[in-house]
């Protein structure tokens, strides 16, 4: 909704950024010999395509048009006669161009058959260069993804980095390896056009190209004014879609809170926004492209009144005819002239466009991982379990520590129990022990080895947590459990099922383990889904168990189960558990009393009850509601 | 302006459209319009210059006469350009317009569907529909139509052609049924490829939006590889069937390059021919006693023009194949899109809604209460009642139908047998806004939004003033943790409002709840996440907000629910025992062991 907690969505970039366009180019490099050959073909195919209005000039001039033909008919049509040699040889005359022009057509027949095939072969290489490269930066923007911290992920807004994985990936494909290629052979072409032009009367060619500085210079200041609004529009595109995603995921709350015609307000007012961004390019566009138009039409004029000029003044002297032919291929010329200059600025607009996209696709793959992985970080086969935590300081931005100077070991194998008010940081606490984010000061030590000098991946894996907040993948009932981790069992889901007392729903559904579980457990009770993630975590068989309030919203008689189960299955590791009510805890080997930020004091239940601190504080609290109770 | 799509509709969506962009048709017709007549000024262009070439053959062009003619053609170029301006800032702005009208409806369908449609459908294809498939639609509403008004030079310059002559012209359309056949099969291929790329696309979407979503887990089990190799899989796909498409729609490019080629060479052939024989052709000719035909020689300038005419039809024949793409994406995206659009919500105001009822004095009741999910019983026969301002607790172990019971009482459900009844009338009656707005709901699952502080507590009251804001801060304990941050109540928080504590972000949401001034209150496990003694501080200050008001306290906790005036006790869906507190325990039921299993932990650990 605000974007003040979210990083600003802010690219600041020169209209053509060589760098970038470089970067981008390097995406195409694997595939520089396909590209090559795309772009020979489109070569070819521009060469041959300009040969037909020569062709086509020739057949008109020296056939249909043929002077030496046409003056005979001329003197026949002013003096009738009867010379049956004269009819004859008209005749004659008549029969070779006839026979002429039907060569000529069969030679541009097979032109435009090469030219076509030329163009849709390299239409297809490009195409599927296109869709490679793209495939290629989409998986590279995901797995970089996979790597950002979660710091990272917090502060952008989830609608905003699929905005970038998605369709801005979708818009740099659209553009970059099309629009280069195409660019490469319109230039290609542009020289070949005109070199045709030179050759076949170059004062006509001067008088064409005479009109091609304004097109340039329209297109620059056109460029001015279309650059900005693109960069917007990339923006609110990603506005947009940041809150069309934060809305369906809450619409449950905006539903109940019937708040629905608000939220509608705030929507439509981004989207009038994006809207109106874009009336500012459909002005910029839509004097442009009759600008261009009519340079077009200028240069043609131009060469009507140039060669009507020249072939009226030549007539004076009784010379020549018109050459509608030549005409003709200057028309076309004209044309294949125009077409590609215009599309020049077109594309070089749509590069704008993929360029605002690429640029916020770099800036996230330059993101570097906030917690970046020791090169040969230690990759443990098994950890022992022993946890070190030596003056730890720790805030989430640096001016206000949550935790403060925490000074805790946790031997192999032992049961510790953090309680404390809410925000006291027990959450934080474990966060760090998974190097989820890296502390200010002082170090975290597993086994011995700080946590930063681990692998993150290789130390997570053997960590099993099961998080605050419960989250479930679409999919089946096992695969939320083992997570398409190679190694686990149907076997051991269903074990660590039947240990979290999640058996006996699960077996209950139709489906049972393949039952298809909806976009984050929606079809499931809030307790069911704790179970499955509590499920999960034994799954994956860790060293270091870790439960952050992990039976929270699970009914005593289910929690006392899963406590007994869990006691056998942790004997020989290392478990933390977090959790409010203090018989959850009971088990604990010791218990540590955390207030902002802060360890307050630790100890076994009896030892931490005589010493008549916040524990027994705590302790009391409840304790005097339960014999109230009773 | 909220546009019904019918479901009936949904497989045609050019029907869709045309109704959809029914209030643009001045824009259209205007456009048009403009179109139509730089059609008619284009086409003067071969008409001149065929006419001055046949008087440069007949000798009878002179300079000043020469001059005059380009200045015409300049003159037509620059009423060209001023048409093409507005041309295109009606058609193109249009269709902006459209697209902002067709995203708001589309918001407004997917905010109006119920929690059914939610769980059904993956929030990643909502998304990818919302940006992608709108983009398509709106693509073929902007330059589509461009490209096919473009292409009503066709009718004009045929009419030239005919003009000049009728046989040369059936000449050029000779290449034309090879055309339909081809364009047919390549319209079919295109609409079918496309819906397999969007739906790919959608997939795609989705697994981003969860991997995203789901980032903690992923990342505190280390399964980004396995998720990166999911996600190939899926973008291979996507690519794949991308090229699929490429390859047939670039089809088109040789396919009207050739016809360009064939009609252009039957043409010069032909019309060559016809000059080079001096054929004659019966012509139009206005005469002083009106339109008759004449007969007369088919002269080079007449050539000239046809195939100037034909110059001036190979772009919009070019422009063709783009234009049918266009269509054929734009068709299927809104098909897709409509599928959402023409969803009837299963839970809204009917007929059967009575708009007078205003607002909602608080007693519930349930009657033969049944709920079942996709056939799975949540829900049996459940009947209670409340009397308003009373307070009901319901327990129950996990998945025994607690949160189902709430569902139904907020309309995100409705039973599938049985009512539930609100101020003794069928909760069905009562209007949607109207129920929702008379209960102060903490969910199980806390959402909050990346907004202020503030604006979360008050989000379902935008107009509550400071004390009330105060007051339900205190109530839900609240005032410390504010106090504790240096911007207070316009602390920004992230998405779900991830730089919250669990138990901050459930004490957010009661006091959301609490700052509403709603006869019925639900309490769905609102203090799981909360510390026992803060538990104890905002059940206290709670009371007196529960005095004045129904409420539904749901909880695991005995401690929690023992003041009620009425607990029920469910048991897979089922009410199995029922009562206060004192008589359920002298029952010596489940309840009663819930208890005793409750204290006995407690006394457990005293004599540890
Ligand atoms: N991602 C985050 N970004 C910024 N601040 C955060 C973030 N997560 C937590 N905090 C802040 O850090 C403090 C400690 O939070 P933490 O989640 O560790 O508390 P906790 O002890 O787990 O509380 P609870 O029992 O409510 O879960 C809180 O004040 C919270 O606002
Ligand atoms: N939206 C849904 N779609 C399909 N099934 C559902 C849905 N919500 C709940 N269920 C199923 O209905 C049953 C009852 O769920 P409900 O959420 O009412 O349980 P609960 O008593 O609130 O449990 P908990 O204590 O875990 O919150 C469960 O088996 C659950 O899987
Ligand atoms: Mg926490
Ligand atoms: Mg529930």
């Amino acid at each position: 909704m605000s974007a003040g907690f979210h990083m600003e969505d802010e690219a600041h970039q020169k209209a053509y950024d060589a760098k970038l366009m470089r970067r981008l180019m390097g995406y195409v490099k694997p595939y520089t010999a396909w590209f090559s050959v795309a772009v020979v073909l489109l070569f070819v195919a521009s060469i041959i395509g300009n040969f037909t209005p020569l062709i086509v000039m020739k057949a008109i001039d020296t056939h249909v048009n043929n002077p030496v033909r046409m003056e005979k008919e001329l003197s026949i049509r002013n003096a009738p006669t009867t010379d049956r040699a004269a009819l004859a040889e008209l005749e004659e005359l008549k029969r070779q161009d006839r026979r002429g022009l039907f060569n000529l057509m069969m030679l541009i027949c097979l032109m435009m058959l090469a030219e076509s095939v030329f163009r849709y072969v390299q239409m297809i290489v490009v195409a599927w260069i296109g869709q490679k490269t793209m495939f290629e930066m989409r998986m590279k923007i995901f797995s970089h993804l996979q790597n950002m911290s979660l710091r990272f992920l917090d502060k952008n807004p989830l609608g905003r980095l699929m905005t970038r994985v998605t369709n801005d990936v979708e818009k740099v494909q659209a553009t970059i390896v099309a629009g280069v290629e195409q660019t490469i052979s319109d230039m290609f072409t542009i020289v070949v056009v005109v070199i045709f032009m030179l050759w076949t009367n170059w004062q006509i060619a001067a008088i064409v190209l005479s009109t091609i500085p304004f097109v340039f210079i329209t297109g620059v200041i056109f460029r001015k004014f279309a650059r900005k609004s693109y960069l917007e529009v990339r923006r609110k595109v990603a506005r947009l879609n940041a809150y069309m995603q934060e809305m369906v995921s809450g619409m449950r709350v905006v539903q109940v809170f019937r708040q629905e015609a608000r939220c509608f307000g705030q929507f439509r007012e981004i989207n009038a926004e994006h809207r109106d961004e874009w009336f500012r390019q459909i002005r910029n566009f839509a004097i442009y492209y009759p600008i261009v138009d009519f340079l077009g039409t200028l240069a043609l004029t131009l060469i009507i009144f140039y060669h009507g000029w020249d072939v009226l003044g030549r007539q004076a002297s009784g010379e020549n005819m018109v050459q509608v032919g030549l005409f003709f291929a200057y028309l076309q010329w004209a044309e294949r002239l125009y077409g590609p200059i215009r599309a020049l600025t077109d594309r070089y607009n749509v590069l704008l466009e993929a360029m605002a996209s690429s640029e916020r696709i770099f800036t996230l793959l330059d993101t570097p991982e906030d917690i970046p992985n020791k090169p040969n970080g230690v990759k443990p086969k098994a950890l022992q379990g022993r946890v070190e935590f030596r003056d730890v300081w720790f805030g989430y931005d640096a001016e206000h520590p949550v935790l403060k100077g925490i000074n805790l070991t946790i031997e192999p194998g032992e049961r510790i129990a953090i309680v404390g008010h809410t925000g006291a940081g027990k959450t934080t606490f474990i966060n760090l022990l998974g190097r989820f984010y890296d502390i200010q000061r002082g170090s975290i030590l597993v086994d011995g080895v700080d946590v930063r000098d681990y692998d993150k991946t290789e130390l997570r894996r053997r960590i099993g947590i099961v998080l605050q907040d419960v989250f479930l993948f679409s999919g089946s009932i096992k695969s939320n459990i083992s997570l398409n981790s190679p190694g686990i069992t149907d076997e051991t889901i269903r074990e660590c099922a039947a240990h979290v007392n999640a058996a006996p729903f699960i077996e209950s559904l139709p489906e049972q383990y393949e039952f298809a579980v909806g976009e984050r457990g929606g079809n499931l009770s809030t307790g069911q889904r704790q179970l499955l993630a509590f499920a999960r975590a034994l799954a994956h068989d860790p060293q270091i168990l870790i439960l952050d309030e992990a039976t929270s919203s699970v009914d005593t008689a289910t929690e006392a189960l899963i406590q007994d189960a869990i006691l056998k299955l942790m004997d020989e590791r290392t478990s933390i558990v977090i959790a409010h009510r203090l018989s959850t805890v009971q088990h604990a080997d010791r218990i540590v009393v955390m207030h902002h930020g802060e360890i307050r004091e630790v100890g076994t239940h009896q030892e931490l009850l005589a010493h008549r601190g916040l524990y027994y504080t705590l302790y009391r609290l409840q304790y005097k509601d339960q014999s109230e109770a009773a | 302006m909220n546009f019904v799509v019918p479901p009936a509709r949904i497989g045609r969506p050019f029907i869709t459209l045309l109704r959809y962009n029914r209030r643009f048709w001045k824009a259209y017709a205007f456009g048009l319009a403009l179109a139509t007549f730089f059609s008619l000024v284009n086409l003067a262009m071969p008409m001149v210059l065929g006419h001055m070439v046949d008087l440069f053959n007949s000798r009878a062009l002179n300079r000043p006469m020469l001059t005059a003619y380009c200045g015409a053609l300049i003159g037509l170029g620059v009423i060209t350009g001023i048409a093409r301006y507005f041309e295109r800032t009606l058609i193109i702005g249009a269709s902006r317009r459209f697209e902002f009208d067709l995203r708001n409806d589309y918001f407004l369908a997917v905010q109006s569907q119920s929690r059914e449609f939610f769980t059904r459908t993956p929030t990643g294809e909502i998304l990818a529909r919302a940006s992608n498939d709108i983009a398509y639609v709106r693509e073929l509403i902007g330059p589509g139509m461009m490209g096919t008004v473009d292409m009503l030079r066709l009718p004009f310059t045929l009419a030239v052609m005919v003009y000049y002559s009728a046989h040369l012209t059936l000449v050029a359309c000779m290449p034309l049924p090879l055309v339909s056949i081809l364009v047919y099969l390549f319209i079919s291929y295109i609409n079918k490829q496309s819906q397999k790329v969007q739906d790919q696309f959608g997939v795609v979407t989705t697994r981003v939006q969860e991997n995203l979503a789901g980032a903690r887990v992923v990342q505190a089990y280390g399964i980004g590889d396995v998720e990166t190799a999911a996600f190939a899989k899926e973008s291979e796909i996507y690519m794949r069937e991308g090229v699929k498409l490429s390859v047939v729609m670039s089809f088109a490019w040789p396919v009207i390059g050739m016809m360009v080629g064939a009609v252009m060479l039957l043409v010069v052939w032909r019309g060559g021919d016809m000059v080079l024989n001096g054929e004659y052709i019966t012509r139009l000719k206005w005469t002083a006693d009106g339109i008759g035909f004449t007969s007369v020689k088919f002269t080079l300038g007449d050539f000239t023009a046809f195939l100037a005419c034909l110059l001036l039809l190979a772009w919009p024949l070019a422009e063709f194949g783009w234009v049918m793409t266009l269509y054929q994406r734009g068709a299927v995206s809104m098909k897709r899109i409509a599928e959402y659009m023409a969803h009837i919500p299963d839970i809204r105001d009917t007929e059967k809604t009575d708009f007078s009822i205003a607002n909602v004095k608080g007693s519930i009741e349930f009657v033969d209460v049944s709920l079942r999910y996709d056939g799975r019983t949540a829900l049996k026969n459940v009947s209670f009642k409340v009397e308003a301002g009373e307070t009901i607790a319901i327990v129950g172990a996990t998945g025994s139908g607690k949160t189902s019971i709430v569902s139904l009482l907020t309309r995100e459900y409705d039973p599938s047998e049985g009512t539930v009844q609100i101020d003794g009338t069928d909760a069905r009656t009562i209007p949607l806004q109207t129920l929702r707005g008379s209960i102060a709901y903490v969910p199980q699952d806390t959402f909050l939004f990346s907004d202020t502080i503030r604006a979360n507590l008050t989000f379902g009251r935008p107009d509550a003033d400071q004390a009330e804001t105060d007051h339900a801060a205190d109530v839900a304990q609240l005032t410390e943790t504010i106090d504790s941050f240096p911007e207070r109540y316009e602390t920004l928080l992230g998405e779900r409002g991830v730089n919250l504590s669990g138990g901050q972000k459930q004490r957010l949401a009661i006091a959301r709840a609490v700052v509403l001034d709603a006869p019925i209150l639900v309490l769905d496990d609102a203090l799981s996440s909360v510390d026992t003694h803060t538990e104890e501080l905002i059940l206290q200050r709670l009371k007196s907000v529960m005095a004045q008001r129904t409420s539904i306290i749901i909880s695991h906790r005995v401690s929690t629910v023992r003041h009620a005036d009425q607990i029920l006790l469910l048991e897979n869906g089922e009410i199995v025992e029922r009562g206060t507190h004192d008589e359920l325990i002298a029952r010596g039921g489940h309840y009663a062991e819930m208890h005793e299993r409750q204290l006995l932990e407690e006394e457990l650990e005293t004599t540890a």
